[in-house]
């Protein structure tokens, strides 16, 4: 039995974390992260120089990883640099969509890498919740065989400067039907979408899309028409499993910054750490951070196994909710006011790690599907 | 990462598989997975299948009769003795004297106790506890003054499980009051024969008889009983807590109790509707189903490190932290699955002369008492409090 990261897995995971602390500083994140665009393209830019890209990527397709194991290691340094910039969004959901489709649509992730596209999956709509099959836009064929698109979309991250959207849409069954699913990855210019942006609270901006009898062609589909869940399901899932791991980055970082604080803020004349209340709160954190590691880990030994992914996958995504929230309230608590500002670094970290539990499904979404499963 | 067993590994798991189906006798299995208390005779017919084997004492040196088996070795038996249902191997001589006498005691000590262990002629109890001792152990009084080859001891100990069924016991004794409480601490044998022992029976909120109290009133222990240096006793007391304190996580005992459960939910209605469609039922089992999962790996990453040659520290403190609240959480849904059951103690009604039918299923006949027995699991061996403080301690150096 051996749980450790391979020799080169962790120099990846060293060297990023490295790269985060000398060069990817938290007040010039967060000026990035709440700009009009988001993030910060020189970062993203010099990230990429890195080949964390690369790293999220099969190497069929030009990169050198791709794995679960690759991708939960490389989005817990991801985490622990608290980084905006879009590598969930382009380096897993749209590649592992694109990756699945036809020579053409493979090629857009090798252009990925190459900084010569941006593509963005609009996937969640506004009663989807966290469902991975409700999608009510519509997909209608049309008498010449090509199709049609209307419908709207949600809260999509870092649209901003996208280059084409990968649209789930239903030509038949009911909206939460597995069946009917398609997927049409299209230019972001094509007439018909229009764009509203947002600014978010743990930074990054976010669009509402609408589709109004935007065309498309049938070589525009990914997949097959209206069978495209199971590539939609295997991607999000891709996904919890990547933020899992970024919520383990973030969680060992608060607990260094707890810790650190607790060891110098003083009162009634000693390090407030000497304080037995305290003492077994951060005792408690301890505990419950190596249990939400273990829920990952778990997740990552099965991710290839189709009969225990989802399963093993909503057991982490729960365990990841739970502990995360318990982790960022008591870390604020701990911090006392300090960790009610915007100047330090903690509320940041406490904010991400808390709206992770609202991304791909909160910890009440999977305990059910987990008891449904 | 490679989170599988090696050949051999899997291969000594087969073997302790089907060593324990051909000798655990039905009887006691059906006691062990229905939580009825096995009896003492129970116990010493199952150490001596074990000790015939060579398995009594695993992880002993073959010199004194083990298989020198590594963490992974002694995980693999305890969990498949876990899930077969075998009785717990009562730990207080092999488990725990033996490794401080294998490290601290004289060759002669060695030679006489351990083999005895393993026949059974002794049967050890732990003298650690006192009245005014719990947590802070290290304030106990009871005091053993030498007087010629004799130590004199004089004082109390409490929390004793099995004393009843015990003829040894060894203790923490006082014998100084110089410089720190630590420094005037001796580990001794003691004979429960002795002229001066008086045992008191503990009876548990449960109703069971497990742990009792020991008066000891001027009795003349051999001064060769000693072990190691007098006044080290506190160095040898915490090298055997570390080694009480493994081994905790009981995963294999808690998924064992989770089937238990589950099928009891199956059969259980509420209103008209088996209990195991109940929403907030099936979200309570699920949540504590998936706090197991991920203690099993917890528990995993601490065995292989060890394996990999770092000391087990304090992470047998998350471990006996997680394994003993998870066990419990258990207990307690177990007792809300029975809804108005939940009452009678079975084994009370029993005795009392009952002789209807049953009232219900043999699972569910003790699982009322033992939620109520198992809220000892985070009292003893160092409370949660106190692993807490050893985390604070050494993990997070605050």
């Amino acid at each position: 039995m051996d749980f450790k990261p391979s020799p080169e897995r962790q120099i990846l995971f060293d060297t990023l974390k490295k790269y985060f602390e000398n060069e990817y500083s938290l007040s010039d994140r967060n000026i990035a992260a709440h700009s009009d665009l988001g993030y910060s393209k020189k970062a993203w830019e010099a990230m990429r120089d890195l080949g964390i890209l690369e790293s999220l990527i099969d190497p069929e397709l030009d990169g050198f990883g791709g794995t679960a194991l690759d991708i939960s290691t490389v989005f817990e340094a991801l985490g622990r640099g608290l980084v905006v910039e879009p590598f969930l969004e382009v380096g897993i959901l749209a590649a592992k969509v694109l990756s699945k489709g036809n020579d053409v649509q493979k090629s857009l992730v090798k252009k990925i890498l190459k900084n010569e596209c941006l593509p963005i999956l609009a996937h969640s709509e506004t009663d989807t919740e966290y469902s991975k099959s409700f999608v009510e836009t519509k997909l209608s064929v049309e008498a010449d065989g090509s199709y049609k698109i209307s419908g709207a979309k949600r809260m999509l991250k870092h649209v901003t400067e996208a280059t084409h959207f990968l649209v789930t849409c239903r030509n038949t069954g009911d909206a939460s039907s597995e069946e009917g699913i398609s997927i049409a990855c299209i230019p972001t210019d094509r007439e018909g979408i229009k764009i509203d942006s947002f600014a978010t609270i743990d930074g990054g901006r976010v669009s509402d899309l609408t589709f109004t009898n935007v065309s498309i062609s049938s070589e525009e589909l990914v997949g097959e028409l209206g069978m495209s869940y199971s590539i939609v399901s295997h991607a999000i899932d891709t996904g919890i499993l990547a933020i899992c791991s970024e919520a383990l980055g973030i969680m060992e970082r608060i607990k260094e910054l707890t810790l650190e604080y607790l060891k110098t803020r003083k009162q009634f004349g000693v390090p407030i750490g000497k304080f037995q209340a305290i003492q077994h709160r951060m005792a408690q954190l301890l505990v419950e951070i190596e249990q939400a590691r273990s829920s990952v880990i778990n997740a990552t030994i099965y991710f290839d196994d189709e009969t225990e992914r989802e399963k093993t996958i909503s057991a982490a995504k729960f365990s990841i909710g739970k502990i995360g929230t318990l982790v960022a309230e008591e870390s604020i608590q701990l911090h006392g006011g300090m960790g009610m500002t915007w100047e330090y670094d903690l509320g940041h970290y406490a904010k991400r790690l808390v709206l992770i539990d609202h991304e791909f499904g909160d910890e009440d979404f999977h305990l059910q599907k987990y008891i449904s499963l | 990462m490679d989170l599988n067993f090696t050949k051999e590994q899997e291969n000594f798991q087969i073997e302790v598989r089907s060593f324990l189906s051909d000798n655990l006798e039905p009887q006691v299995i059906e006691k062990v997975k229905n939580g009825i208390p096995i009896t003492k005779e129970d116990s010493e017919r199952w150490h001596q299948k074990l000790n015939e084997k060579g398995w009594l004492a695993g992880t002993w040196p073959k010199q004194y009769g083990g298989q020198e088996w590594d963490v992974v070795e002694k995980f693999i038996f305890e969990e498949e003795c876990g899930s077969a249902g075998a009785p717990r191997i009562v730990p207080f001589g092999v488990g725990m004297l033996a490794p401080v006498l294998m490290k601290f005691g004289s060759q002669e000590q060695r030679d006489y106790w351990l083999p005895r262990m393993l026949t059974g002629e002794d049967w050890w109890c732990q003298g650690y506890s006192e009245p005014g001792s719990g947590s802070d152990l290290a304030s106990l009084k009871t005091s053993a003054v030498r007087d010629g080859d004799h130590y004199i001891v004089n004082g109390q100990k409490t929390w004793t499980t099995f004393a009843q069924h015990a003829n040894m016991i060894f203790c923490l004794v006082r014998t100084s009051n110089e410089g720190k409480p630590q420094e005037g601490i001796s580990f001794i044998l003691i004979d429960m024969n002795s002229p001066g022992i008086e045992v008191r029976p503990i009876i548990t909120l449960d109703g069971s008889h497990e742990v009792n109290e020991i008066f000891f009133s001027e009795v003349k222990v051999p001064a060769k009983n000693l072990v190691g240096e007098e006044n080290k006793g506190w160095t040898y007391a915490k090298y055997l807590l570390t080694h009480e304190r493994t081994g905790n996580a009981n995963v294999a005992v808690s998924k064992r109790k989770i089937q238990k459960l589950k099928k009891l939910a199956d059969d259980a209605n509420k209103n008209g509707q088996p209990l195991s469609n109940d929403p907030m039922f099936a979200s309570r089992l699920a949540q504590i189903e998936i706090d197991l999962q991920n203690l099993e790996i917890t528990n995993l990453r601490t065995l292989a490190s060890v394996e990999n040659g770092e000391a087990p520290g304090a992470e047998s403190s998350i471990i006996k932290i997680l394994g003993s609240e998870i066990e419990q959480d258990i207990d307690s849904l177990t007792r809300k699955s029975l809804g108005k059951r939940a009452f009678v103690n079975e084994p009370d009604a029993l005795s009392a002369g009952y002789n209807g039918a049953e009232v219900f299923p043999k699972a569910a006949a003790y699982a009322s008492g033992k939620y109520f027995n198992h809220r000892k699991k985070s009292i003893y061996a160092g409370s949660n409090e106190i692993q807490k403080n050893i985390i604070s301690k050494l993990m997070l150096n605050l």
